[in-house]
C-alpha cells in the first residue's frame, strides 16, 4: 500500500483516497462542513485546508487524493490561521442563537468555533437575514442558521434522486431553498436534517422537544421494514424523542427513509395499550390472562405471530405454542400483501422494501407460514405482535391480544396482555438479505408492560380456564 | 512615437469597421479561410507545434501558453471533445472581444475550426455574454454565412472534417468568464466554478475533453497558420509573448479607446502619455489600474513598466485582459475601490467562504469609510479579509476581489486615513 505522512504519521491509503479520509485513519481529525463522504467533493466550505510539502497554497484535504510520500501539515500556523479566518467568516452572518437553537450541542458549527475559531468577532455591520418558507410537514428552515456548505442539494440529487433543494440568488445572497419554494417531496427528507452541520435545516418533529446533551443514545436497528437500516435511538427518561441513521455502508450508508425515522411514535404513544386488559377494562395481570386463557378454551384457535418478532421471540413460540395449544395453526402476519419472503422487494431505489415489518425473513426461515386466511371454523384468534405489524381484519373470531397494540386496534379483544416494542427489548432480526443484526433495549416497557418470556411465563403457571 | 506605430504591423484593428463584416471582405481583404485550407494540410501536432512556436498566450486574462493547453488534450478520447471560445467579456474595462466579434467575426470563425481540427473536436460553442445581444446576432449571421460556404458543417472544403459551431449566450454573470463556471452554464447548470482537476482538458463540457479559449486568441489562430508562428512570435516585442495585444484604455485620458500593439511594445507611461495623449485636463495621474479591475492598481510612480503579461507579474500586479483604467488626481480612490469591491460581492458566486462572506463584508467596511464612517482599525480589518479571501477559493474571482482592496490601501494609505479622520472626502 503506498503511504503518504500526516502530521509526522505515516499513513497508509488506497489510491484514490481523499486527506480526510487518510487523516481519519491515523487518528486526525481535520474538519470539514460540505465534505461528506457519500456526497459529490465541492471543496467549497474551505475548512478541510492543509499544508503539503511543494504546494505554495493551501489545499482543501477533501478534495485533494493522497500520493505517494506526500507530506501534509493539518496543524501549521498557515492552517490554524486559514481555519481561523474561514471559521470567522462562517460567523460573522451567523446568529447567535446557540441557546434557542435545536442542533446546540452536536452543531458542527459550534463544535469547530470553539476547537478552531476566535472568542470574538470584528463584525460590526448588520447580519444578513432571510425570510423562511415553509418546506413541508418533515423540515423547518432556519435559512440565517445557514453556511451554504450545500450538503442539502447533494444529497436530495445524489441520493434522494429529486432535486428539489437549490441555491438561488448569488454570493453573500445566495439562499438555500426549495424550487419555487415548494415543500419537499422525498420521503427520505428527515436526511436533511442529519446532514445539515448547522441549524438551517430540523426535524419538525423534534424542534423544541429536548437540549440534545440530555438525550442517551442507543445503536439499535430500523423495524421499519425488512431492510433494517440501522439507527440510534435517543431517549430521555424512557421517552424517545428521536431517531437518526447510523452509518452502516453495507445496508443503509448514512441514511434513513421518513417512515423508519418516524415509526418510533407509537412507543410512547397515549392511546398504547400498556396495562392488562380484561374486555375493555384494566385488569390484573393475573386476571386478564385468567380472562384470556378462557377466551380461547374449548374454542377452535388460530395463532397469528407478527414478523415483527425477533427470532429469539418467534423460536420461544416455536416451543410454547404446540406445548399449549397443539393443532392450532400458526401464521405469520405483518404487511397486507406481502404473504412470504418471495413477495418482498425494493419498495423504491434508495432503501425500502415491500415487506413494513423487519423479521419476515427470519421467522420464515424458522418455519413460520405466512397468513392468508383463518382456517374454516376458527372461534378464537391469539395475536401476538410486535407493535408494527399490520394486524388483518379479524371478524366474528374472539381475539386475545398479547403484545403492543393501541386502544383503537384493542377494540373488541376479550384481553390484552401489553408487551414490548423494539425499542424496549433485546434480539435478533433478519433482514432482506439473510443478515442477522440486533435490536437494543433503549428503554423499559412502559405502564405494565412486560417482555414476552415473561407474558408466556406467566400464561403457562397461571391456573386460570385450562385449554381444550 | 506615432511613426514606430505605423511600423508595427497590427492583425485586427485596422479592419474594425461596419464595412468589414460580410464575408466578401473576409475572403479578399484578410486572405479569409486561406489558413484553414493550409491547416487541412497539416497535421495537428504540426498545428499545435506552430502555435507553440508562435508564443500566444492567451488574452482572456492568465495569459497561458495556448498551444501548451492545446497539447493537454488527449489524442483518444470516449467521449467527444469540444473547443469553447470564452466570449464572455466581462472583466470591467475590456471591451476588446466585442469589437473582434462586431467587425471581423470571421476571423473567429476560422480560428475556430482551425483549433477544433487541432484537437480534435467536432463541436464549437461560443460562449457570450449575455449584454452583447447584437454581437451574438451577428456571430449567428456570420456563422450562417460561414456555413452557406461550406466553411462549417459536414466535411469542411473537402477534408473529411465535421465543425459545427453555435452562439451560447449567457445570462449575466461575471463568474461565467471563469471557463468551469463557463461549461457549467453552457451545460445549463449554475454558473459556479468547478473543482480542478480535473481540468477541462481531461473533463470539461459535458465531461469530454475541452478547450477554452479566449476570442482574440483564437482569432490570432488563422495568422499564425498562414504566415508562420516564428513570424507571429516576431511580432511581440519581449520574450515568451508572441502577435500584439488588443488593448482597451478608459478613464482619464484624452483618447480612450481600443489600440493594437506589439505585446510587450510599450510601456504603460508611453501608452497612456503617447498613445492616448494624456490626462484628461493635463490632470496628474494617480493611479493606473493596468489589467481589468481585478488587477492590483499601480501608483503614478508605478507605469515605467514593459506592458505585457511577465513584466506586469514581476511587479506584482497583471496585464490580464489588456484593459487600462487610467484615474487622474481628481477621483476619489477610496470611492473607486468601494466601486470596484461592490462589482466583486455581486458577482461572487457564493460557493467559497472566504469570497460570499468576505467580498460583502469587504464592501461594507469601505461604504462605511467612504459615507465618512470610518476607524482608524478598518484599513488594517481591510487587509486581513482580503488576505483570508485571496489564495483560498476555488477559483480566482476571490483573489481579484482581494488583489485590488490590498493594492489600494497598501499604496493610497494615505487617503484612507485623511476619509476616515476627516469623516468625509477631501477631495469633496
Amino acid at each position: 500500500m503506498p503511504k503518504c505522512i500526516i502530521d509526522g504519521r505515516e499513513a497508509e491509503f488506497t489510491p484514490g483516497q481523499n486527506l480526510v479520509e487518510v487523516a481519519k485513519k491515523v487518528g486526525i481529525q481535520i474538519p470539514f462542513f460540505c465534505y461528506h463522504p457519500a456526497l459529490t467533493v465541492v471543496a467549497q466550505c474551505r475548512m478541510c485546508v492543509v499544508e503539503i510539502e511543494k504546494m505554495p497554497k493551501l489545499q482543501t484535504a477533501c478534495s485533494t487524493p493522497a500520493a505517494e510520500g506526500m507530506v501534509v501539515k493539518t496543524r501549521s500556523e498557515k492552517v490554524i490561521q486559514a481555519q481561523k479566518a474561514t471559521m470567522e467568516f462562517l460567523l460573522i452572518n451567523h446568529p447567535l442563537d446557540c441557546p434557542v437553537c435545536d442542533k446546540s450541542g452536536e452543531c458542527d458549527l459550534q463544535d469547530f468555533s470553539f476547537k478552531y475559531g476566535d472568542a470574538y468577532s470584528r463584525y460590526t455591520e448588520e447580519k444578513r437575514t432571510y425570510v423562511d418558507l415553509d418546506m413541508g410537514p418533515v423540515i423547518k428552515k432556519n435559512m440565517n442558521r445557514c453556511i451554504h456548505c450545500t450538503r442539502c442539494i447533494r444529497f436530495g440529487t445524489e441520493v434522494a434522486g429529486i432535486h428539489e433543494m437549490v441555491a438561488v440568488q448569488r454570493g453573500n445572497n445566495t439562499e438555500i431553498t426549495t424550487i419555487d419554494g415548494r415543500p419537499l417531496e422525498t420521503d427520505y427528507a428527515g436526511n436533511y436534517a442529519d446532514l445539515c452541520p448547522t441549524g438551517s435545516l430540523l426535524l419538525k418533529d423534534f424542534r423544541f422537544k429536548k437540549r440534545v446533551w440530555f438525550l442517551k443514545r442507543t445503536s439499535t436497528v430500523c423495524e421499519g421494514c425488512a431492510r433494517g437500516c440501522n439507527m440510534t435511538i435517543h431517549q430521555d427518561n424512557n421517552v424517545i424523542y428521536r431517531c437518526t441513521a447510523r452509518e452502516n455502508l453495507e445496508i443503509n450508508k448514512y441514511w434513513l427513509c421518513d417512515e423508519g425515522r418516524f415509526n418510533f411514535h407509537y412507543v410512547n404513544a397515549e392511546d398504547r395499550v400498556v396495562e392488562p386488559r380484561s374486555g375493555a377494562s384494566a385488569a390484573e395481570w393475573a386476571d386478564a390472562i385468567a380472562v384470556a386463557k378462557s377466551a380461547v378454551s374449548g374454542k377452535k384457535l388460530a395463532v397469528l405471530v407478527g414478523s415483527d418478532l425477533t427470532q429469539e421471540e418467534g423460536k420461544l413460540l416455536l416451543e410454547f405454542l404446540p406445548k399449549n395449544f397443539s393443532g392450532a395453526p400458526v401464521f405469520h402476519f405483518g404487511t397486507p400483501g406481502i404473504r412470504s419472503s418471495q413477495e418482498d422487494a425494493a419498495a423504491d431505489r434508495i432503501l425500502k422494501r415491500k415487506s413494513k415489518t423487519a423479521n419476515l425473513h427470519g421467522l420464515e426461515k424458522l418455519g413460520f407460514k405466512g397468513f392468508d386466511s383463518l382456517p374454516a371454523g376458527t372461534s378464537a384468534v391469539l395475536v401476538i405482535r410486535g407493535g408494527r405489524a399490520t394486524l388483518p381484519e379479524l371478524k366474528g373470531v374472539t381475539t386475545v391480544g398479547l403484545g403492543v397494540f393501541r386502544d383503537s386496534e384493542a377494540q373488541g379483544f376479550a384481553a390484552v396482555l401489553p408487551g414490548a416494542s423494539f425499542a424496549e427489548k433485546d434480539g435478533t432480526i433478519v433482514n432482506f438479505e439473510g443478515r442477522e443484526q440486533h435490536l437494543r433495549r433503549a428503554i423499559n416497557p412502559p405502564g405494565q408492560s412486560k417482555q414476552l418470556p415473561e407474558i408466556l411465563m406467566m400464561w403457562a403457571n397461571s391456573k386460570g380456564g385450562q385449554n381444550a | 512615437m506615432a511613426e514606430t506605430q505605423q511600423q508595427d504591423e497590427t492583425l485586427f484593428i485596422q479592419h474594425f469597421r461596419e464595412s468589414s463584416r460580410p464575408l466578401s471582405y473576409y475572403l479578399e481583404k484578410m486572405a479569409g479561410y486561406t489558413a484553414l485550407k493550409k491547416a487541412f494540410g497539416m497535421s495537428q501536432d504540426d498545428i499545435i507545434n506552430e502555435v507553440k512556436k508562435s508564443n500566444l498566450r492567451g488574452r482572456g486574462g492568465a495569459g497561458f501558453p495556448t498551444g501548451m493547453k492545446w497539447g493537454f488534450i488527449p489524442k483518444q478520447s470516449a467521449k467527444p471533445k469540444y473547443l469553447v471560445c470564452n466570449a464572455d467579456e466581462s472583466e470591467p474595462g475590456t471591451f476588446k472581444d466585442r469589437d473582434l466579434m462586431r467587425y471581423t467575426p470571421h476571423v473567429l470563425i476560422e480560428g475556430m475550426v482551425i483549433g477544433g481540427f487541432a484537437i480534435g473536436a467536432n463541436t464549437g460553442y461560443i460562449y457570450i455574454r449575455g449584454e452583447y445581444t447584437r454581437e451574438a446576432k451577428l456571430l449567428d449571421e456570420a456563422i450562417d454565412e460561414a456555413y452557406a460556404k461550406g466553411y462549417l458543417g459536414k466535411n469542411i472544403l473537402g477534408s473529411g472534417f465535421n465543425f459545427d459551431l453555435t452562439v451560447h449566450r449567457g445570462a449575466g454573470a461575471y463568474i461565467c468568464g471563469e471557463e468551469t463556471a463557463l461549461l457549467n452554464s453552457l451545460e445549463g447548470k449554475r454558473g459556479e466554478p468547478r473543482v480542478k482537476p480535473p481540468f477541462p482538458a481531461q473533463s470539461g463540457a459535458f465531461a469530454g475533453p475541452t478547450i477554452v479559449n479566449n476570442v482574440e486568441t483564437l482569432a490570432s489562430v488563422p495568422f499564425i497558420i498562414n504566415r508562420g508562428g516564428d513570424w507571429f512570435a516576431k511580432l511581440g516585442r519581449i520574450e515568451k509573448s508572441g502577435g500584439t495585444r488588443l488593448i482597451g484604455v478608459s478613464g482619464h485620458v484624452k483618447k480612450p479607446g481600443l489600440y493594437e500593439l506589439p505585446s510587450g511594445g510599450v510601456t504603460l507611461r508611453q501608452l497612456i502619455y503617447d498613445h492616448c495623449g494624456g490626462i484628461l485636463g493635463d490632470k496628474k495621474l494617480k493611479a493606473v489600474i493596468p489589467g481589468g479591475s481585478s488587477a492590483p492598481v499601480l501608483t503614478a510612480d508605478e507605469i515605467d513598466v514593459v506592458y505585457d503579461i511577465d513584466p506586469m507579474m514581476k511587479i506584482g500586479s497583471m496585464l490580464g485582459s489588456a484593459a487600462v483604467v487610467v484615474v487622474s488626481e481628481e477621483m476619489c480612490v477610496v470611492r473607486l475601490l468601494t466601486r470596484i469591491t461592490k462589482f466583486y460581492a455581486h458577482e461572487s458566486c457564493g460557493q467559497c467562504t472566504p469570497c460570499r462572506e468576505g467580498t460583502r463584508w469587504m464592501e461594507e467596511v469601505l461604504e462605511r469609510i467612504e459615507h465618512g464612517h470610518g476607524r482608524e482599525q478598518d484599513m488594517n480589518l481591510l487587509l486581513d479579509i482580503a488576505g483570508n479571501i485571496n489564495a483560498r477559493t476555488l477559483c480566482a474571482l476571490g483573489d481579484a476581489a482581494a488583489g485590488p482592496v490590498t493594492s489600494f490601501v497598501k499604496k493610497f494609505r494615505a487617503d484612507f486615513e485623511a476619509h476616515i479622520r476627516s469623516g468625509k472626502c477631501p477631495n469633496a
